[in-house]
């Protein structure tokens, strides 16, 4: 295997992929929840959203605490988007904690690198919003 | 309605799974299977796929990050420029026309079937450029007898220039663009194939993380789709890659090939036709 024998390597290595895998499994086990509430619960509302889906009927906007609060009552469709929420964090949090990291080890030029990733992931959002 | 669900759950397994088998990931495949068998609309399709291919990502990274294949530094300057071009394509992905998406991504299926058949061995380089050497972009990989090889970059200016182009691809189409990655990197910097591979799947998940929070900042990705594709997605990616050791790749290659090519005339017909 390849080695490398910078600390800061090391410790990217060994805590991203523990990253990785918790918040991937944090999501699924949202989205199973989500998808069998819904399958148990309301099947004909689940039909009713694919057709939609179909012909590009997007369904009505709601905002985030709307989302957040409906998806803690349970409502499936909100605890599925919630899920989709938290499977985007992956990458925002990766590089959020590289970019700490290369700061307490005063890497600056990777700090940069970094940093402007994390610009780009969080201007996306805001780009996004404005449409 | 679990008629509609297991189809829909079914359709993402197969794609995640040839995806995984293949090495060019589930976006190229989901994206079609949602357009021609599920009869989604084309942006519908990108979004949910956007969001798959981030989860595939973190899946596979797992165990290439932690037995040293991935390049993480490498991936982390290259990743400027992907993030770049994938915000910028999933801006504009609203706002091109479905048929010019459909073509873009006939071509994109065509570079993955030339990509694919061109694979070959390792164009190691001992003495990387200035630039790369300054950022430590360099790296050991093991060669045909298990000795430790070094490695070194080269052309770090021309390969950023192709992952903009990898990123807006992914925004704009919903893929990981693995193939474009891969082929910059192997090819254009000279970074060994296998690190090319797990370097480019680490970076998909950025790329496509970027291109998945616009669609859903916009509230254009469909929960009702997205979630069951994300899932089965993969659910298929995962026993793709316990069976990809096993199986022989080689012989598959054609068939991927095959498919590539039939999908690139499918989505090229459509465009053609204003299906």
């Amino acid at each position: 295997m390849p080695t490398a024998a910078r600390d800061e390597d090391r410790i990217l290595r060994f805590w991203t992929p523990i990253l990785l895998r918790t918040i991937l499994i944090a999501a699924s086990v949202i989205l199973l929840v989500g998808l069998v509430l819904m399958a148990t619960q309301s099947p004909g509302n689940y039909a009713r959203r694919y057709h939609a889906a179909q012909t590009a009927h997007f369904p009505e906007k709601m905002s985030f605490t709307e989302l957040v609060s409906t998806a803690a009552h349970g409502d499936p469709h909100s605890l599925m988007t919630v899920g989709l929420f938290v499977l985007t964090l992956v990458p925002l949090a990766r590089v959020a904690f590289c970019f700490l990291l290369f700061i307490k080890e005063r890497d600056y030029a990777y700090v940069g690198f970094t940093a402007y990733v994390l610009t780009g992931l969080v201007l996306g959002i805001l780009l996004g919003r404005i449409g | 309605m679990l008629k509609i669900l297991g189809g829909l759950l079914a359709l993402a397994f197969g794609a995640g799974f040839i995806g995984s088998l293949s090495g060019l990931g589930g976006g190229v495949f989901i994206v079609p299977a949602l357009v021609i068998v599920a009869h989604m609309p084309m942006t519908v399709a990108i979004g949910a796929s956007l969001i798959s291919v981030v989860a595939t990502s973190a899946g596979a990274s797992v165990a290439f990050v932690r037995d040293g294949w991935t390049n993480l530094k490498v991936a982390m300057v290259l990743e400027c420029a992907t993030v770049t071009g994938a915000v910028a394509g999933a801006l504009l992905a609203g706002k091109i026309p479905a048929v010019v998406l459909e073509l873009l991504f006939a071509l994109m299926m065509l570079q993955s079937a030339y990509f694919s058949l061109r694979k070959q061995g390792d164009d190691l380089v001992e003495h990387g450029d200035p630039l790369a050497r300054r950022l430590e972009l360099v790296g050991d990989v093991p060669d045909e007898s298990g000795k430790l090889a070094h490695y070194e970059i080269v052309n770090l200016p021309a390969g950023s220039a192709l992952m903009v182009v990898a990123g807006l691809m992914s925004g704009l189409l919903g893929i990981g663009s693995g193939a474009l990655k891969v082929m910059a990197m192997d090819y254009f910097m000279h970074v060994p194939l296998k690190v090319s591979s797990a370097t480019s799947n680490f970076m998909i998940g950025v790329t496509a993380g970027a291109g998945a929070l616009v669609f859903l900042a916009r509230g254009d990705v469909f929960t009702s789709i997205a979630a069951p594709v994300a899932l089965g997605v993969t659910a298929g990616a995962l026993i793709g890659s316990r069976i990809l050791p096993h199986a022989n790749v080689r012989a598959l290659r054609m068939v991927f090939v095959v498919i590539l090519l039939l999908i690139a005339i499918e989505m090229g017909w459509r465009a053609f036709n204003g299906i």
